[in-house]
């Protein structure tokens, strides 16, 4: 039941999306290539530009207590 | 503050200093206590006009949104040029690509690319009368919007808010149009002359007189079309070294007729006093642009209700004005004649103002009265020089009997010369419908624009996939709407315009109302960011003007 209600939510938002983008006024298969091209080269872009920053902060960290727990280094 | 029309500045006092405030607004609470034409109160009351902002990320919205329509727009364009898809559009012949091009494919570029698209929203075909309920035809499409076909299926009992059907006078009640039928066995159909040849019917000089007693002026004509009454007239009433000053948001057949008759145009803000005033002031002073002749004449022209707006015109100022820098008055009184003021006068009524000030009154037969065509109004020599000099009065086509009759007895009606009470209380059933539609749009928190007494409503809809939207969902519950994009608005602020009528229940509204509010909701369409409370003030003003 709430799985259902989570669905129409999800659907409510993204009619909402398509109608304050016009994406609601081109057909199918231009929203399809709006989605693929545009929003998820974004979002892939955005996941992608925190996943390297992430791994720059973090990394050397990681790297020294693997090198430890394998007594690597001392 | 307002100035009035006798130039007096003081505010009304009235009999136990606090003002008593008529609810109803229209019912002649302040023709009682008048003691001279534009009283303090009812230009104070009658400019109580609204024209929300919204909020900034509704415009930052809306140009994305057309922005990326237009990028799919040259996307497809670039499709149909290479030839991987169809092309819809007249296209030239093989043989004459070679030749100067006829059809320019850019200049269209906004109709084809998204006009086209939504374009089942407009033209629909309706199967009915166009009264407060009407039928009609369900039509879909298979490729897109570029070619409809009919289902078969009628849709039946659609709420009408899109007709200009102010007094409900578009009616098939055969016992209203037995005068008519009469006069279509009397005359035939047709007329078959324009009226200056043989075509001026002994009924065409019935109504002239009849509108002319209506207004309270000396003589009127009345012509064929109404677009054509602007387009056609006003050449014939100004031409070369006349100075035009017309409102920034006048209807279309003014501008034509402005260009046509060759004078100079300037164009005042909308309704803005200071600017009209301004450009008063120069064109008295400096005259014509090189030689510095004084003008031979100078018309200001408004519109007594702007049907995109639904504004009033500031008619007590403008007359003010018109005085005292001795230019003329244009005023056409399309939406207003019939609709406002208390027994139906138009807006000089509205605003209690001597209609012999206004030097050409001019207004349509089409919204209130039920039939079609439009009249010219004033001063008995302005009349007949219009017979002779105009081009719609000397080739056009005379108005057709049935027409002219329609327009007598809805005019009659409204005068209560049938004996009947049906013409006031139509007028009075158009107030309360109209103050009540605007309360309940405001209360639910759409953005409105407009004066709250004109049965034109606005509401702002914004972005483009949200019009489109609205006007699909209202015709699934069985409501038909008007809605307004770009060329005729500013590209930001489309909007679904709704006429109310006196012909709709307090049942009708309600259900209207009720749709309103859950498309409202289900495509957050309710922008207005001011608080009403469902009760009324109990006076309108904050500072009491109390006898000492």
């Amino acid at each position: 039941m709430a799985l259902v209600d989570c669905w129409k939510q999800l659907s409510w938002f993204y009619n909402q999306y398509l109608l304050v983008t016009a994406l609601y006024m081109l057909e199918p298969w231009e929203r399809t290539v709006f989605n693929i091209l545009f929003v998820s080269y974004s979002l892939l872009i955005s996941v992608a530009g925190m996943a390297v920053y992430t791994g720059y902060v973090f990394m050397p960290q990681h790297i020294m207590a693997i090198l430890h727990y394998f007594e690597v280094l001392q | 503050m307002a100035r009035t029309a006798d130039g007096d500045l003081k505010p009304q006092l009235y009999k136990n200093g606090v003002k008593c405030r008529d609810t109803r607004g229209n019912l002649c609470h302040k023709r009682k206590e008048k003691n001279g034409p534009g009283t303090g109160f009812a230009s104070r009351q009658s400019s109580q006009e609204s024209f929300e902002q919204a909020p900034m990320y509704v415009a930052v919205m809306t140009y994305l949104g057309f922005g990326l329509v237009t990028l799919f727009g040259y996307f497809r364009d670039f499709l149909r040029a290479v030839g991987l898809e169809k092309c819809h559009v007249a296209q030239e012949r093989e043989e004459q690509k070679d030749f100067v091009p006829l059809y320019q494919d850019f200049e269209n570029f906004y109709t084809r690319n998204l006009y086209m698209r939504v374009r089942d929203n407009w033209n629909r075909p309706i199967c009915s009368l166009p009264g407060p309920v009407f039928d009609l035809m369900e039509r879909v499409s298979d490729d897109y919007n570029w070619t409809f076909r009919f289902t078969g299926k009628t849709i039946h009992n659609v709420i009408n808010m899109g007709s200009y059907n102010y007094l409900g006078f578009g009616e098939n009640n055969a016992d209203f149009l037995t005068t008519v039928a009469d006069k279509v066995q009397q005359y035939g159909a047709g007329v078959c002359s324009s009226r200056q040849e043989i075509g001026n019917l002994h009924i065409h000089e019935e109504l002239e007189e009849l509108v002319a007693s209506f207004l309270g002026v000396e003589s009127s004509m009345s012509f064929g079309m109404g677009f054509a009454t602007n387009s056609m007239n006003i050449p014939a009433l100004v031409g070369k070294g006349c100075l035009i000053l017309s409102d920034e948001l006048n209807h279309t057949s003014l501008i034509l007729g402005a260009r046509l008759s060759g004078a100079s145009i300037r164009v005042f803000k909308h309704n803005n006093m200071n600017s009209l005033e301004k450009l008063l002031k120069e064109a008295v002073c400096s005259g014509q642009p090189r030689t510095h002749r004084p003008w031979k004449k100078i018309l200001i022209m408004v519109e007594g209700i702007y049907s995109m707006e639904g504004s009033v015109v500031r008619l007590p100022d403008i007359i003010a004005l018109k005085k005292k820098y001795k230019a003329y008055l244009y005023l056409d009184e399309a939406h207003s004649i019939g609709a406002v003021g208390p027994s139906g006068r138009g807006v000089t009524e509205l605003f209690n103002v001597n209609p012999a000030d206004v030097d050409v009154m001019m207004g349509t037969f089409t919204k209130s009265f039920g039939a079609a065509g439009g009249y010219i109004a004033g001063k008995k020599e302005l009349v007949d020089y219009l017979r002779n000099h105009s081009h719609s009065a000397v080739y056009a086509s005379a108005m057709a009997p049935a027409v002219t009759e329609q327009i007598i007895r809805a005019m009659k009606c409204i005068m209560g010369k049938d004996g009947m009470t049906e013409g006031i209380r139509r007028i009075r059933q158009l107030a309360e419908n109209t103050r009540y539609f605007r309360a309940k749009l405001k209360e639910m928190g759409f953005i409105i624009y407009g004066n709250d007494d004109s049965p034109v409503v606005p509401v702002l809809l914004y972005m483009p996939g949200k019009v489109v939207a609205f006007s699909r969902e209202m015709l699934k519950r069985k409501i038909g709407v008007v809605v307004v994009g770009f060329p005729a608005t500013p590209i930001t602020e489309a909007r679904a315009r709704f006429c109310v009528s006196a012909a709709h229940t307090r049942d009708m509204l309600n259900q209207v109302l009720q749709h309103l509010n859950e498309v409202g909701d289900s495509l957050c369409l309710k922008f207005s960011r001011r608080k009403y409370s469902p009760r009324t003030d109990l006076y309108e003003e904050t500072d009491f003007e109390l006898d000492s």
